[in-house]
């Protein structure tokens, strides 16, 4: 590995934090012993499951939280196990129904930043005329305060979990573009590239069949630490107002804590929705990482 | 050196002309009509042709566009539905504070998350480097307003050190001022700062580990330069060159954290604004809002693209 040229203008360094996390490696090793050989490789999974099997499972389960109840901010009990709200709603129903809005918004949002990101990656790496382009387009987006701009898009287009998904996908593509660009022009420059080309192969071709699965590895990555970005993303705007006000989630349950002024007493209405954001978004982290350094044993991480 | 510099202040005016075109055409092309947006109850025909004939909506797209960018070049960002002021003002009031939240955080997590970076890199493999990895990783998971509402919650209300809101104290004059100003201050750093220093230490850690690998640091060791000295001149100066490019990426997240930590400290910088346009529904504050943040962040990148050129000989050349 050479250190990049700090060179003046748009030298391919990866963007943070993603790439401060991922290595390109070419080569074999599937690793998913290596994946699992550490505590952290299988703990990550399992939280990811249990928070999976939460999202699908739990609203069937658990009943809906609504209306007034009778046990208004109750402390954490056996019948409240993560107490009541100032509505006498309880606490565990609505984290519980905020996972299952926290995973799809997660998910949806990173599927579509994920394919927007490699197409336009891809395109940048391998067509030369276009790469400006694309590198503007991805510097900009990056550079943009991007929370503000979600507010404004999700104020103006009505607030809901539809609406979330789009914005959230649509407005986080950039690392991931800048990211699958900067790989991809290593493989572009590799001799079998060349081989293809002269055995007749198109620009459309190449680009789908010969540089793409080298940055599938990658994309597996992506996935997974981008959807973390986009659990965030979904708590600040649902923190903001900006959520669906229909739906639960886990930014909503803060906000009814902030509005009803019971931040400082109310403890357990903010420490239950802030551990669940905290224990998925580090789950989707770290299997991120174990499965990129299962791929490249030089990286030793976590 | 002067293609770097309009190269970088290019970039800048493309970023900004792209973030107003952006607000302008959401404004014109998402459902909500904004003669709807500006009364709620009843309006008559009438009353909304005029409206719309005041705001120019009556105009094709593209004149209404080429307006809209001369009133933004001369600073007309709107009047607020609420607060009947022109949004430039009510922005400029708050901008002042979000700036210093802001700015603070940025540069405290510099004066930290480099050593932090520095001590991983060189320690590679032991502690300090798994200390510095598990909080950098934790660091770069936190939620905002978890941070902010611990802190809050500890330092404000159970502990009672700290204010639990606002900027100052409005009685406090002279040096009791900047006491009470830095004491109001000291909570939301604190929380953004916190969430910042991961991707920082981490970043800076791993262009080390590659610059440590480098022959110059080796060649520099053997004639004889200390270990302290190879590291902090030779290898940190090399090391910062990418990381500061990433710094700057990383200020439009750091403008995005700023706004949730004010909100919940009731810090009154823009991010408060913003929640409570939010609440209000107060579409031409949101808009401004986005724009003169964009335009901070921009303006804060080129700072850091300048500092880049002073650090690196290559570009001067």
């Amino acid at each position: 590995m050479t250190l990049q040229p700090p060179s003046a203008g748009s030298s391919p360094v990866p963007a943070v934090p993603l790439a401060t996390l991922t290595t390109m490696r070419r080569g074999k090793g599937t690793g998913s012993n290596r994946y699992f050989a550490k505590p952290s490789g299988y703990l990550s999974v399992a939280v990811l499951v249990i928070f999976a099997f939460t999202g699908i499972f739990g609203p069937m389960l658990v009943e809906r939280p609504s209306g007034l109840g009778g046990d208004i901010l109750q402390s954490p009990s056996m019948a409240h196990i993560f107490g009541t709200d100032d509505l006498g709603q309880d606490v565990f129903a609505q984290v519980v129904w905020g996972t299952r809005v926290s995973l799809i918004v997660g998910v949806v949002a990173s599927i579509i930043a994920i394919v927007i990101g490699t197409t336009l990656g891809l395109i940048g790496a391998y067509v030369k005329k276009l790469d400006p382009i694309v590198t503007t387009l991805t510097d900009v987006m990056l550079s943009l305060p991007l929370l503000p701009l979600m507010i404004l898009v999700t104020a103006l287009a009505g607030p809901s979990v539809t609406t979330l998904t789009i914005v959230i996908g649509v407005l986080s593509w950039a690392e991931v573009a800048r990211l699958i660009r900067s790989n991809g022009m290593v493989v572009s420059a590799m001799p079998y590239i060349d081989g293809a080309r002269v055995l007749g192969a198109g620009p459309g071709r190449i680009i789908a069949t010969e540089i793409f699965p080298a940055v599938v590895p990658l994309i597996v990555v992506s996935v997974l630490l981008t959807a973390a970005r986009a659990v965030i993303s979904e708590a600040g705007l649902s923190f903001l107002g900006m959520g669906d006000p229909s739906s639960w989630s886990w930014g909503r349950i803060l906000l009814n804590a902030q509005r009803s002024g019971v931040l400082a007493t109310a403890w357990w209405q903010t420490l239950f929705p802030s551990l669940a954001i905290l224990l998925l978004v580090l789950a989707a982290t770290i299997a991120g990482i174990r499965y990129n350094d299962s791929r490249d044993p030089r990286t030793k991480g976590l | 050196m002067l293609a770097y510099i309009s190269k970088k202040v290019l970039r800048a005016v493309l970023t900004v002309w792209i973030a107003v075109t952006i607000t302008f055409f959401l404004l014109r092309l998402l459902p909500a009509d904004p003669t709807l947006l500006v009364v709620e109850g009843d309006m008559t025909e009438a009353m909304q042709a005029s409206l719309r004939e005041q705001y120019g909506l009556d105009k094709p797209l593209l004149v209404q566009y080429v307006l809209y960018l001369g009133e933004l070049l001369t600073g007309n960002l709107g009047t607020s539905f609420r607060q009947l002021a022109p949004v430039s003002e009510v922005i400029m009031d708050r901008l002042p504070w979000t700036l210093l939240l802001a700015g603070s955080a940025f540069v405290i997590t510099i004066l930290i998350g480099i050593p932090l970076g520095v001590y991983a890199a060189v320690g590679r493999g032991k502690v300090i480097d798994k200390v510095v990895q598990v909080l950098g990783v934790t660091s770069n998971a936190l939620f905002v307003p978890s941070v902010a509402i611990l802190f809050l919650v500890v330092g404000g209300s159970v502990l009672g050190w700290f204010p639990i809101g606002g900027a100052i104290d409005p009685d406090t004059r002279g040096l009791a001022a900047y006491a009470s100003l830095f004491h109001h201050l000291a909570l939301p750093l604190l929380s953004l700062v916190l969430v910042q220093l991961g991707p920082y230490a981490l970043t800076l850690r791993t262009n080390m580990l590659e610059v440590l690998g480098e022959d110059y640091i080796k060649s520099a060791r053997s004639r004889g330069l200390t270990p302290r000295r190879t590291i902090w001149r030779h290898a940190l100066r090399n090391a910062m060159l990418p990381a500061l490019t990433l710094m700057g990426l990383q200020l439009g997240a750091l403008i995005g954290g700023a706004v949730l930590t004010e909100t919940i400290f009731a810090y009154p910088g823009v991010g408060r604004l913003i929640y409570e346009a939010v609440q209000q529904l107060d579409y031409p504050v949101l808009q401004g809002a986005f724009v003169m943040l964009a335009i901070t962040v921009v303006l804060a990148n080129l700072l850091t693209d300048m500092i880049a050129l002073v650090l690196n000989p290559r570009i001067r050349a």
